[in-house]
């Protein structure tokens, strides 16, 4: 006990008598804390338990049927007389969008005959349609109707009212005949019989997948084995919500670079702790002496400073676990944003705050505090209590070892060159992401060296440009090297990490700039305004390209078809176009260098096709290989003529010829029109012709520029988050300047405060601390932007590569860059007013006087 | 005429408009072989009924119900699309373990869809997902899967079918087309086998098996019917139903058939025969419905008395849908007096209507 009152008295008190900097090195931990948890529950809802939006209704099945391009319905048939006690579920799956408001839904076709009898046998089953009690009786008499829908109770319909659905291309009007449970929201999905989703989505003679409930004996395995045999080749049975976990593998990449990078606030909030436990130590030096001297032990002071440090931790982690969640909703938005323009339709899950989370956030907030104070606490009790008791405060300890700490910098900088050219270990890029560790410990052992050589050079400069207030300024900051070095260390890694992923952003978006230069040759483009998403291909009618082509100006009309497919385990996209549809590229987007126009000629007709980079990274293929697809109910074998750059998503991607498409999967309704217009046609004539054409349906028209405006503009909310948690280590390091400045005020009370009992005008003092703080700026800036550019490599050339397998060109982002350094210097000058303010309130007599 | 509420119960509440698409049971109906034993999409109701009692080599008894419905929703010739509703195949399935004290039952409803279900002359086969009557010559294949039993049946007829009735139509009630056609195999010998859990059973035994379609035969005032189907051990059968109304009487157009050991049948009238229950009651725990376990039949112009008992008071068929009425349908053993002789028997009894009356029109 006495021991924990002495603790209180020494270590707890003292930080209320500064609340303003305890405030400051509590928010920034919060923060840190905030982030993290953030991203880890975003990532649980948006991602984690990510279930493709049409696992949520999916039921309690073992097995699924599928094939790419939707299963034959005959397949029902088959399934339901074999001599098995099996439970067979047809599902038509797809997306309608809310007319009025836009939102978009699953829509799910079941036979709610077979499974509103079946659902209603077991009491207990959670059932989509008939759970309301006054269905059941009506249900049958609604089946037949094709405008009968059911919706989840959140969307807020009642029975009896009319929905409009935009489902393709087309509008169609819904009367709600029940309504269902759905979980607040999680489950809510526009629900109709078979044949009405059949006629909504002009799938005729086809579903999209067979959930199957086997029996508990023998294994689902066995029953996956005699299932299968019953069906033909093409047709896969797989367990239930195999979907979901190849969407899940497909996700994480995404999820641990997204992870990795919410690190980054706790990096730079480690250095503000490290530097306000230092700051602590220092300060405290006498009382150590007299405690030692009193006979704590060595232990016991090292105890005191890392229970200091706890105590930030604690408090920084009870005011960041709310922060975290309330972060955690804005970090969903953006996070589902993301997933749904580069991978796959989701559905953000609830966001669970439990004994995890709040786990997490302790053990990182307090884990954090006591690993960067524990090398100031240790050298607290270092502290002979002769040397700690002798009269004068000592200012910083200058125990920096430049030189050694330079050269092990050095060494490391080339361990992490090495890394960097090392391959990626389970598919991640963990050497990679070595490779930036080492970097950026590299960067901090490097910083004192190279303060020590600026404010040497920029005191003479300073005091000639400035005053002599700034050459003291810069004289103080070389004089308490470690601790200026460790705010420069804060801040430059919160800026560097900006700077690196700035430039990596850049170039990423200026290659996709270039690339869609090449990308797209026509002139205009037509899709369905119907819902859509990296693994949602709405159609079009099929008569529209006829209508189109027919129109005065309208040259030729290329008719792009996509499915969402599955390759060994893991989804990807299959695209065709109409390959004899004459096109012309300026530049060649395949590996091979050659004329595009070349390549795509040998796909006519044939069974080859060409494939997406992501693609050959995922299933290590290349030009010349050949690969097996399940179309429809065959086999088929294609060879891959070449490689294509493609950066409009993450999904792999497969190419081929629209005849090649048709005879497998002959459902002609494309996703896409793609329109050439003569030459000599106004495009504006031509643009309202066919909007004249196409009235009746919903139809978007993008011309060229459009398009890639709009392209620009999905890539820039995909890098939303990527901006926003930036920004926070941004925010937070400025938060440990302005309190590390206040710190460094506080400091030199005596100092200053003999400044101005010299006649040092207020003018003068705030000045020399905002010169001070402008220079740690100054100073994080320059450091940053360093290491910023030797990062932005790894994340470009190895962490991308590796996870993504895309291929981006280098590009200064200058623009951007620029900005953001100048608002990130701006602000560091602005954290020093406070602290001026509270150096120029100083009372120079009373100050004086202490001594 | 059997329990098909299943389907009135739905289909009479919406589908009463749409009648009118449909012909009726009318007298001079000329039946026709193995054509009237398949389909007939003109009626609105339809179904295949198959009970049975069954014994194992060690004697271990059994009762089955197989039963096959289809109910017309729509004639509307632009519903052409596998899913698009026309009829909808219900049907129901019940064990009877009367050895082993225990009734199992389960129903399905489906549309005809991709070949989910389907009555088809050509294939000679009903079937309903995998239970199905396959029939080959005379003979009729019967085979269900649950998840707690299967079973799988060969059913020979011994005696041509039968045609209840006068002038090939059973009547229900007043009016013209208040009837159905009723065809029935009165005996036809059984063998195949019951797998319930682990257990295989061979068994051997008689099942019968009704035949009826129709456009709404009964009408508002008839709450419920009490039917019965006796295979006595002389090689004779009955058929025997009464029709009960909402002031407590009879109907008058109750009616049985007496068919003779080779095969020739006498229609019975209300008045030819006494059918009632004799004391005994069972009360339902899940439907709270009291039926008589304990029937006593005589008909005097054949010099029969019998009295009908059950081995299992719980063979209840209870539909969850809320739309399927309640009823009771079990194996049923007889004690039969005729003249001086003794005899025993079997058969089958159903009840409907007891927990509330069976909705029959709107």
């Amino acid at each position: 006990m006495p021991l924990l009152v002495l603790f209180y008295r020494l270590m707890v008190r003292p930080l209320f008598r500064e609340p303003v900097r305890s405030s400051l090195t509590i928010l920034a931990i919060a923060l840190g804390v905030a982030v993290v948890l953030a991203i880890d529950l975003a990532g649980g809802a948006a991602a984690g338990s990510f279930r493709s939006s049409m696992e949520t209704l999916a039921g309690d099945n073992d097995l699924e049927v599928v094939t790419s391009g939707g299963l034959s319905e005959n397949m029902v048939g088959i399934l339901a007389t074999l001599p098995y006690p099996v439970r067979v579920s047809p599902r038509i799956e797809d997306y309608a969008l809310i007319a009025n408001t836009k939102k978009s839904l699953p829509l799910i076709g079941l036979d709610l005959v077979a499974e509103g009898s079946a659902f209603a046998q077991s009491e207990s089953q959670k059932t989509v349609a008939f759970q309301t009690q006054d269905v059941s009786e009506h249900a049958f008499e609604y089946l037949g109707d094709t405008d009968s829908i059911w919706v989840g109770s959140s969307l807020g319909y009642r029975a009896g009212d009319r929905v409009e659905l935009l489902i393709n291309d087309k509008v169609h009007s819904y009367m709600v005949r029940g309504i269902y449970p759905d979980s607040n929201g999680n489950e809510s999905a526009i629900v109709m019989d078979l044949a009405a989703a059949q006629h909504a989505l002009a799938r005729y003679g086809r579903v999209d997948r067979i959930l199957l409930k086997v029996p508990e004996t023998p294994s689902p395995e066995e029953w996956q084995q005699r299932l299968q045999a019953a069906l033909p080749a093409g047709v896969e049975v797989r367990p239930q919500g195999t979907g979901t976990n190849e969407n899940r593998r497909m996700l994480a990449a995404f999820r641990w670079n997204l992870r990795l990078l919410s690190y980054i606030s706790l990096v730079v909030g480690a250095f503000l702790i490290y530097n306000t436990i230092s700051v602590s130590v220092v300060r405290r030096r006498p009382e150590i002496g007299i405690v030692r001297a009193l006979g704590a032990s060595k232990r016991v002071i090292l105890a005191a400073f890392v229970g200091e440090a706890a105590c930030f931790g604690i408090a920084g982690a009870l005011v960041g676990l709310p922060l975290g969640r309330f972060m955690a909703t804005g970090a969903v938005r953006l996070m589902s944003a993301t997933v749904e323009s580069l991978y796959v339709s989701s559905r953000p899950g609830i966001i669970e705050l439990n004994a995890g989370s709040v786990f997490l956030a302790f053990a990182i907030g307090v884990g954090v505090a006591v690993a960067s104070a524990y090398s100031p606490a240790d050298e607290a009790s270092q502290v002979s209590p002769v040397e700690a008791m002798a009269r004068g405060r000592r200012e910083y300890d200058v125990h920096v070892q430049k030189a050694r700490d330079f050269w092990i910098a050095l060494a490391l900088g080339l361990a992490a060159g090495a890394a960097s050219c090392a391959p990626a270990i389970a598919g991640k890029p963990l050497l990679g992401y070595l490779a930036a560790i080492l970097l950026v410990v590299a960067s901090a052992l490097a910083i004192p060296a190279f303060v020590e050589a600026l404010t040497s050079v920029s005191s003479k400069l300073l005091g000639k440009l400035l005053g002599i207030e700034a050459l003291l300024a810069s004289r103080s900051l070389a004089a308490s090297l470690r601790r200026t070095s460790v705010l420069v260390g804060a801040l430059s890694t919160a800026i560097a990490m900006m700077t690196a992923v700035g430039i990596m952003v850049g170039s990423f978006r200026q290659t996709v700039v270039v690339w869609m230069g090449d990308q797209l040759p026509a002139d205009l483009y037509l899709r369905p305004a119907g819902s859509a998403a990296a693994d949602r291909h709405p159609t079009l009618s099929s008569y529209l390209e006829e209508e189109i082509a027919k129109l005065p100006g309208v040259a030729v009309v290329d008719r792009l078809r996509a499915y969402e497919i599955n390759f060994e385990n893991m989804p990807a996209t299959l695209a065709s176009a109409d390959l004899n549809v004459p096109r012309v590229y300026h530049n060649s987007d395949l590996f091979s260098g050659r004329p595009k126009e070349q390549v795509l000629a040998e796909l006519r007709d044939s069974n080859t096709v060409i494939v997406s980079e992501p693609f050959t990274y995922k299933h290590h293929l290349k030009a010349g290989d050949s690969l097996t697809l399940s179309l429809g109910e065959t086999r088929a074998t294609f060879r891959i003529a070449d490689v294509y750059y493609d950066y409009s998503s993450e999904r792999g991607g497969i190419f081929m010829d629209r005849n090649t498409m048709l005879r497998y999967l002959p459902d002609p309704a494309p996703s896409n029109l793609a329109i050439y217009v003569s030459p000599g046609a106004q495009l504006d004539v031509v643009r309202t012709e066919i909007e004249k054409a196409t009235a009746g349906h919903r139809v978007l028209m993008f011309s060229n520029r459009d398009l890639r405006a709009e392209a620009i503009r999905i890539f820039d909310r995909t890098f939303a988050i990527t901006y926003a948690l930036e920004a926070v280590a941004v925010i937070v390091a400025v938060m440990g300047i302005a309190g590390a400045l206040l710190a460094l005020v506080i400091d030199r009370r005596r100092e200053l405060g003999l400044l101005q009992f010299l006649g040092a005008a207020t003018r003068q003092v705030r000045k020399l601390i905002l010169v001070e703080a402008g220079l740690l700026g100054l100073l994080a800036n320059l450091a940053g932007l360093a290491l910023g550019f030797a990062l932005s490599l790894i994340l470009i050339y190895v962490i991308n590569k590796q996870s993504f397998g895309w291929t981006i060109r280098f590009h200064w982002p200058v623009e951007i860059l620029f900005g953001a350094l100048t608002v990130v210097y701006l602000a560091t000058v602005l954290a020093g007013l406070y602290p001026a303010q509270v150096a120029v309130r100083l009372n120079p007599v009373e100050v004086v006087h202490e001594e | 005429m059997r329990s098909k509420f299943a389907c009135i119960g739905v289909a009479l509440l919406l589908l009463q408009p749409l009648a009118a698409q449909y012909r009726t049971a009318l007298p001079g109906y000329r039946h026709e072989f193995p054509r009237d034993h398949f389909n007939h999409p003109d009626y609105q109701t339809e179904w295949w009924y198959y009970t049975g009692n069954l014994k194992s080599p060690d004697s271990h008894r059994f009762g089955f119900e197989l039963t096959f419905f289809r109910q017309g929703v729509s004639r509307d010739p632009a519903r052409t699309a596998a899913w698009e509703l026309r009829d909808l195949y219900l049907a129901h399935l019940a064990l009877s373990d009367l050895d082993g004290g225990k009734f199992y039952h389960s129903e399905r409803t489906n549309r005809s869809g991709p070949g989910i279900a389907a009555v088809n002359e050509s294939l000679g086969r009903i079937w309903n997902g995998n239970w199905q009557i396959q029939w080959h010559g005379e003979d009729q294949e019967l085979r269900a899967i649950d998840e707690r039993f299967q079973l799988h049946l060969t059913l020979h007829p011994e005696k041509p079918p039968v045609i209840h009735g006068e002038n090939g139509i059973s009547q229900k009630a007043e009016g013209p087309g208040r009837a159905s056609h009723y065809i029935s195999f009165t005996r036809l010998a059984t063998s195949g086998a019951i797998e319930l859990g682990n257990k295989r059973f061979e068994v051997r035994g008689t099942s019968w098996m009704d035949h009826e379609f129709f456009t709404h035969q009964l009408d508002s005032e008839q709450t419920g019917w009490d039917w019965l189907s006796l295979q006595l051990a002389d090689n004779t059968e009955l058929m025997l139903f009464r029709i009960r109304r909402k002031d407590g009487s009879i109907d008058p157009y109750s009616a049985g058939t007496y068919v003779d050991v080779n095969g020739k049948t006498t229609h019975l009238r209300s008045a030819d025969f006494v059918l009632q229950p004799a004391g005994e009651i069972w009360a339902s725990p899940k439907t709270g419905a009291r039926y008589p376990m304990h029937w006593r039949v005589a008909i005097r112009k054949f010099n029969i008395e019998l009295e009908a008992k059950t081995q299992l008071e719980s063979q209840e068929l209870t539909g969850k849908t809320g739309f399927a009425p309640n009823y009771w349908e079990g194996a049923i053993v007889l004690s039969v007096q005729r003249g001086p002789q003794s005899l025993s028997g079997v058969g089958y009894l159903e009840m409907t209507g007891y927990d509330r009356p069976v909705p029959f029109t709107k």
